[in-house]
């Protein structure tokens, strides 16, 4: 019988001949721990191995600073130094402090995480990775202290879905809009247990970025990962970072022929038009013309969904289409996903007419996915942002937020009102 | 298992109940599991008062995909050490349902819960069995426990429990 792409993986990774339903143990290739929850798993290692235990492999563990970075506050700037003295006691190496920023990226960037790999972190959002063809699952500290002392973790083999994308993007919009009509279509609990693989012309010819954006929210229907097979520019940019090893394993994971899925779905996005998240679920889909007009009191753009080069130089297009100007009224916030994103936007010229536009750019990091962070909203306040949730008070009591695409995002901070970007873009 | 009889009040939320309505990341630089129980609910409309009101066997009673979002393992920490012997729902999110069985938390899927409990409702569990009785009503339905290799790490009360057990045997 034929395999999917996770049961691929999942095959390699435990020796084990596996179908959906099977619980497995896999090797694990890097177990990785943020500024949050990352303490957490430091503190329960060594209560557990009380004190005197050593992890499996210091290679294969990483550390990364992104929720909250740099520390805003004493306790978070102690639980951060808990990590920083962790990692030296333990020989790990691999820690990307609060100047990195957001944790997938950067491991990806860096080549610590590459196609193939079985990968955990204290992110739900890891299986963004999915997009460069990586199993990562976000997990909590007790999984992963239990993958510091064995290398392994315990799986349950998932169903997977095959979703091909035909068709082709109007102006003003992008694979953030075809994302948020995917949530809003399956629906919170629509991918429950299950893997998903992307394909046809428009997955075939997307960048990581967009690729990135796609299997980001894949959480949010509570899947376990959507998968992206590699190729053409981003498969060399993954052999750049990963080395040549990367096109082995990207070979490998090709799903079979006579692979089993649990549901076929077709998309076409040619007659897709912008659509938000509104108020307080990302499924509670709309479009953009449903809601325009809609008065905002700040708009951010970044995260791990839409933050990188790709989506700042979209909101950056809208904001030149609109004569570098922005509603004085609004507050727009622009956060780079890494520092390597910050620096391509720094060459590039965009940091500079940000700034003349009165619009914030601040440092790499996780931003406003909690209210932990500079731009949370207070009471009442309505926000947009191209964060992946807009749970009730996730970003401060009483305020509500629209998740929209870079583009829609720029193009309601230049009018201070929910804006579709096709109305400046022309 | 213990004890696998529960008596207690019935405390019932709806679908989709996220992992910041749980456990808000106002709080999630706190490190020690003790302190977590304060802050349970405390985001979720109506359900503000929950931390002071609940009382030691009360039952938390959810419709489908209960603990969507975050992998935070506040949001069951906040539950398991504030005395909530068990959460029934008709679905758990992916991760939360992970995160309870590593810490040998006992969670049922027992679907048409929602409509079958009032908030106050006395409810009966029993773990072994899965019967779940509304005690007001007389009403019963089943629940699933966790099965295969989810049954024996709860059976050793959590996944690192479990990997003691079985120090060089993997």
């Amino acid at each position: 019988m034929g395999k999917t792409t996770i049961e691929k993986i999942i095959s390699r990774a435990s020796g084990k001949d596996v179908k959906p339903g099977d619980r497995v143990w896999c090797d694990i290739d890097i177990s990785s721990a943020r500024d949050f929850a990352g303490p957490n798993c430091c503190l329960q290692f060594e209560e557990v191995t009380e004190g005197r235990g050593k992890v499996w492999d210091p290679d294969k563990i990483a550390f990364t600073f992104d929720l909250q970075a740099p520390s805003h506050t004493e306790k978070v700037s102690n639980n951060q130094k808990i990590i920083r003295e962790f990692a030296k006691q333990q020989g790990i190496e691999k820690v990307f402090d609060i100047n990195w920023g957001i944790g997938q990226h950067v491991m990806l960037e860096n080549g610590v995480v590459k196609p193939g790999h079985v990968v955990l972190g204290t992110d739900s959002h890891m299986n963004l990775l999915g997009g460069a063809g990586i199993f990562a699952t976000g997990v909590g500290n007790t999984d992963i202290v239990a993958s510091w002392i064995l290398g392994k973790l315990w799986f349950r083999v998932p169903e997977t879905d095959r979703i091909t994308v035909t068709g082709e993007f109007q102006t003003g919009v992008c694979m953030r809009d075809f994302l948020t009509f995917l949530v809003g279509n399956l629906k919170a609990d629509g991918l429950l247990y299950k893997a998903a693989e992307f394909y046809g012309p428009v997955i075939e010819r997307s960048s990581l970025a967009e690729r990135i954006t796609l299997c980001s929210m894949i959480t949010e229907m509570s899947g376990k990962i959507g998968l992206i097979q590699p190729n053409g520019e981003v498969l060399q940019w993954l052999v750049e970072r990963g080395g040549e090893d990367v096109r082995e394993s990207v070979e490998f994971m090709k799903a079979d022929k006579d692979a089993i899925y649990c549901e076929d779905l077709h998309f076409d996005v040619s007659d897709l038009e912008p659509l938000v998240s509104a108020p307080h679920a990302p499924d509670n889909v709309k479009k953009v013309s449903e809601v325009a007009g809609t008065k905002l009191d700040q708009v951010h753009i970044g995260s791990c969904t839409n933050g990188r080069f790709e989506d700042i130089t979209a909101a950056f297009n809208v904001l030149k289409a609109a004569d570098f100007k922005i509603n004085p009224m609004t507050r727009c916030i622009i956060t780079p996903a890494t520092r390597e994103v910050m620096s391509q936007c720094a060459k590039a010229g965009y940091i500079e007419k940000f700034i003349d536009a009165g619009i914030v750019f601040t440092n790499p990091t996780c931003s406003l996915c909690t209210a932990q962070h500079y731009g949370a909203l207070p009471s009442d306040d309505v926000g947009m942002s191209t964060t992946n949730r807009n749970f009730l008070g996730k970003v401060g009591k009483g305020s509500s937020t629209f998740l929209a695409s870079p583009m829609t995002a720029m193009a309601s901070a230049v009018r201070g009102m929910i804006t579709d970007p096709r109305d400046i873009l022309g | 298992m213990g004890s696998s009889i529960i008596k207690g009040r019935a405390w019932v939320f709806g679908d989709d109940v996220d992992t910041d309505l749980i456990y808000h990341n106002k709080y999630l630089a706190v490190t020690d599991p003790a302190e977590m129980p304060q802050y349970a609910f405390e985001y979720y409309p109506g359900k503000e008062n929950f931390a002071r009101e609940v009382q030691n066997g009360d039952v938390v009673v959810a419709g489908t995909n209960f603990g969507c979002g975050s992998s935070r393992e506040h949001a069951v920490y906040c539950l398991k050490e504030g005395g909530i012997p068990v959460v029934l729902a008709e679905s758990f999110s992916r991760i939360y349902y992970r995160n309870a069985v590593n810490n040998g938390y006992p969670v049922l899927v027992a679907p048409g819960i929602s409509s079958k409990f009032k908030d106050g409702d006395e409810i009966e569990v029993n773990l072994d069995t899965g019967e779940i009785t509304n005690l007001k009503s007389g009403e019963k339905i089943h629940g699933d426990a966790v099965t295969d290799l989810e049954k024996e790490i709860m059976a050793h009360g959590g996944l690192l429990q479990y990997i003691k057990a079985h120090a060089g045997k993997e």
